[in-house]
């Protein structure tokens, strides 16, 4: 048991850098960065509370059809799909590509000893990005409903227990795909093109279960009746997407009543014997997956050395750095399934979902072509948003990690880091447009000029997102990290550039907003360019500045 | 050629000082070995040259360039090895060669030359097709170097570079040391090995604690020395005193 505790307790240290917190903090240089810090995150406020009072409204509306026990679900089954999405990329990362592994294997510690600690650090994490999205459904609901103690007693057990279940369930399918997959040669790709394809497998039948069961229940003659009879009716049957999250919002919704005892006793007894399972499944396959990952393939033979001449080519420094960042990302399984699965996977959902409904398009279609300039303005939106979306501008520096010396000691000028760095980006928004137009084009028509409006503004619209992303990582770059998931998924920079992204491109669809049926779309078209421009050459003079003064003082 | 003029540096406050007001000139065609126990300020220094840590007082100076007043100008002429080969590892051999090259702006002919000379040299050429990640500490140091050399730098800066490296290819770097001495570049390096320093260096510096304690030839190191020595008795000598 000590072991155990140990392991746990190092792993937190070195996962969320607990001593070097301390050690920085008595660094002077620090303070003013943490002041940045506290800034940016101050601009993520007005989206949550955006978020806050669009909650507020949703409960509104259910409670007036007497379900507002559906609002709890939709507060379940969103943090507990979000832990288990997040959990696929954690569990990959965290159990098998970590630094540490190479000096935990040859210890005498039991493959479940490692999981558990690895486990317990990704629920932490899973905590810090599910609990904002989970507690403001069951405080809503508690102090909108008048409840009584018991309530919050049940959501504290809740609370604790709701990440245990979709991880592990992320635990176990990782552990088999890692098993499985273990294939000499092509090995990150299988596995990389096998996990997008469970994700995109369980989404489609996530809402086709959800579809089918919401049509077998307005089938139903007595519908209405139903719905007024039963307070859990919508629960019931639209719960059996993951039952868990049904047995979760059944007992909060009946916490005065025995269904609620029953409903929260198989919440958490589910997740423990879940957790049991994954840790008697870990003996077994655990190390299977893992052993083999940590070979690499050497050729160590004369046959695979390429004609040197052949292979040497003279690249302009910027394109030498674009072509290593795109290198660098596609050959990291979990920089390829954030970034480029990320923009591939946003318009597959929107398609899937208009097609898992047997409804027809037609309406949705109509719609739409009667307001073509609508449909290109919000996907020249979409498209700009990929450029922080994908997290390539905002981890661009972090990603370096113990590489970074390399750069700083080249002679190498800002211009090109910037202009080397955009590029990278801009050739994932350059893929995600594609799909984008796909995706649009399996709805209405669009004709080349529109294509070519959507690509070309688009991509103008993306550079300043990746700039305000960059400018982000270059003030804090994570450089310290153990598991290129840090460097990606775990790395704030991200999130405070979606919050500083969302307060720029909020301004300019406000600013779209005003304009439209006041002027000529094409002087939209053009005012958005003039200002899209401006903003590249403000944040490029600002990063150049940034990046010369990081450069040689971080 | 390459002058520390009062570089001071100092971590936790200034509490620690990890290098103190340190003065050194090194000229051009040098081998210059820089010693010293662990933790007195070896790295510190050469991090200093190389625009990794920035001095808290005093300037750094190469062939008239401020090495931190006009970085770029004097990064293209000086190499760098760390004691740590860590690199893309992501990348294969000769992607990370041909990125460093590009960086440099180094002519097709003048790197495929380079490139296929060092490989051949440290004897790694047939692993330029596999990526850095199978590659061992020895086989990165070796691809380090090589990369290092692609420039033609007129000044070579490595720290600990015989660490990792079986005795042939040491034996190369040594080669390659005296070559680039007599072509009047210079070459600045930190070893634990006093057998190397003794027999490659033009001139040594012994640091302990931020400060230099001893300067000059082998031959004005031991006519200071209580006898007539080796070097690791004058080394193990002053730094016990300190």
């Amino acid at each position: 048991m000590n072991k155990l505790f140990s392991l746990i307790k190092t792993d937190l240290n070195v996962t969320f850098g607990l001593s070097s917190i301390l050690y920085s903090f008595k660094a002077k240089r620090q303070r003013w960065q943490m002041l940045l810090f506290g800034i940016a995150m101050l601009s993520l406020i007005p989206t949550y509370v955006l978020f806050l009072v669009s909650l507020e409204k949703l409960y509104v509306s259910f409670r007036q059809i007497g379900q507002q026990s559906y609002f709890l679900l939709t507060g379940f089954l969103g943090s507990q799909m979000i832990v288990f999405f997040f959990g696929l990329l954690y569990v990959m990362s965290k159990y098998y590509f970590s630094n540490d592994l190479m000096h935990l294997l040859p210890l005498p510690i039991k493959p479940s000893h490692i999981l558990t600690s690895k486990f317990i650090t990704i629920m932490v994490s899973e905590y810090l990005t599910s609990i904002p999205v989970f507690l403001p459904f069951v405080i809503i609901y508690g102090i909108k409903g008048r409840v009584g103690l018991l309530y919050w007693i049940y959501t504290l057990l809740a609370l604790i227990t709701f990440p245990i279940l979709p991880l592990v369930l992320a635990s176990i399918v990782i552990m088999l795909l890692m098993k499985y997959t273990n294939i000499k040669g092509k090995r990150d790709l299988i596995r990389t093109i096998s996990s997008i394809l469970f994700i995109v497998l369980i989404l489609y039948s996530q809402l086709k279960i959800q579809n089918l069961a919401q049509k077998a229940m307005l089938e139903g003659k007595d519908f209405y009746f139903n719905l007024a009879r039963d307070a859990n009716l919508l629960v019931r049957n639209l719960g059996l997407v993951f039952p868990p999250s049904m047995w979760g919002a059944l007992s909060l919704a009946n916490y005065n009543k025995v269904i609620g005892l029953t409903n929260i006793l198989m919440f958490v007894a589910t997740s423990i014997a879940g957790f049991a399972l994954m840790i008697f499944l870990s003996e077994r396959i655990f190390f299977d997956g893992l052993i083999g990952n940590i070979e690499v393939t050497a050729t160590k033979g004369k046959d695979r050395r390429k004609d040197l001449y052949r292979v040497t080519s003279v690249k302009k420094p910027y394109l030498a750095i674009a072509k290593k960042e795109l290198k660098m990302l596609i050959k990291t399984p979990i920089y390829l399934m954030n970034s480029v699965g990320g923009v591939i996977i946003g318009p597959i959902i929107i398609v899937l979902s208009l097609f898992t409904g047997e409804q027809s398009t037609e309406p949705l279609a109509q719609y739409l072509s009667s307001n073509m300039d609508i449909v290109i303005l919000a996907s020249i939106g979409m498209i700009g948003a990929l450029g922080i979306l994908n997290s390539v501008g905002a981890t661009t520096f972090s990603r370096e990690g113990k590489n970074f010396w390399i750069q700083r000691t080249l002679p190498i000028k800002a211009k090109d880091q910037i202009l080397g760095r955009v590029l990278a980006s801009i050739a994932l928004q350059v893929l995600g447009g594609f799909v984008l137009i796909g995706c649009i084009l399996f709805i209405i028509r669009l004709d080349i000029l529109s294509i070519l409006l959507i690509l070309v503004l688009g991509l103008i619209a993306s550079i300043p997102m990746t700039q305000i992303g960059m400018i982000i990582d270059i003030l804090r770059p994570m450089l310290n990290w153990s598991n290129p998931q840090q460097a990606m998924k775990q790395n704030l920079n991200v999130l405070i550039g979606m919050g500083v992204g969302v307060l720029y491109g909020g301004a300019l669809i406000i600013l779209v907003k005003f304009m439209l049926n006041k002027i000529n779309i094409w002087g939209i078209y053009s005012i958005l360019t003039t200002i899209l421009f401006i903003s590249i050459i403000v944040f490029s003079i600002i990063l150049k500045k940034l990046i010369e003064k990081q450069f040689r003082e971080l | 050629m390459l002058k520390l003029n009062n570089i001071s540096k100092s971590y936790n406050k200034g509490e620690v000082k990890a290098v103190d007001n340190l003065n050194l000139e090194i000229k051009s065609g040098e081998i210059f070995g820089f010693l010293g126990p662990n933790g007195a300020g070896k790295t510190t220094t050469i991090k200093m040259i190389v625009g990794l840590l920035k001095p808290d007082e005093g300037k750094i100076i190469l062939d008239g360039v401020d090495v931190w007043q006009d970085s770029l100008r004097a990064k293209s002429m000086i190499s760098y090895v760390p004691d740590n080969p860590e690199i893309y590892d992501r990348l294969n051999g000769i992607e990370y060669l041909n990125f460093i090259a590009d960086m440099y702006g180094i002519s097709k002919e003048e790197r495929t030359k380079k490139i296929e000379y060092y490989t051949k040299l440290f004897n790694i050429e047939d692993s330029l097709g596999d990526i850095i990640g199978s590659f061992s500490h020895g086989m990165k140091q070796k691809l380090v170097l090589t990369s290092a050399l692609l420039n033609d730098p007129n000044l070579f800066i490595l720290d600990e570079p015989m660490v990792g490296l079986d005795p042939k290819s040491s034996f190369n770097l040594k080669e390659i040391m005296r070559k680039m001495c007599n072509e009047g570049k210079t070459v600045f390096f930190s070893t634990h090995v006093m057998e190397v320093a003794e027999k490659l260096c033009d001139r040594i510096a012994i640091i302990n604690k931020g400060k230099i304690i001893a300067l000059g030839t082998m031959e004005e190191l031991r006519a200071h020395a209580k006898e007539r020595e080796s070097l690791e008795n004058i080394f193990l000598e002053l730094t016990d005193n300190e």
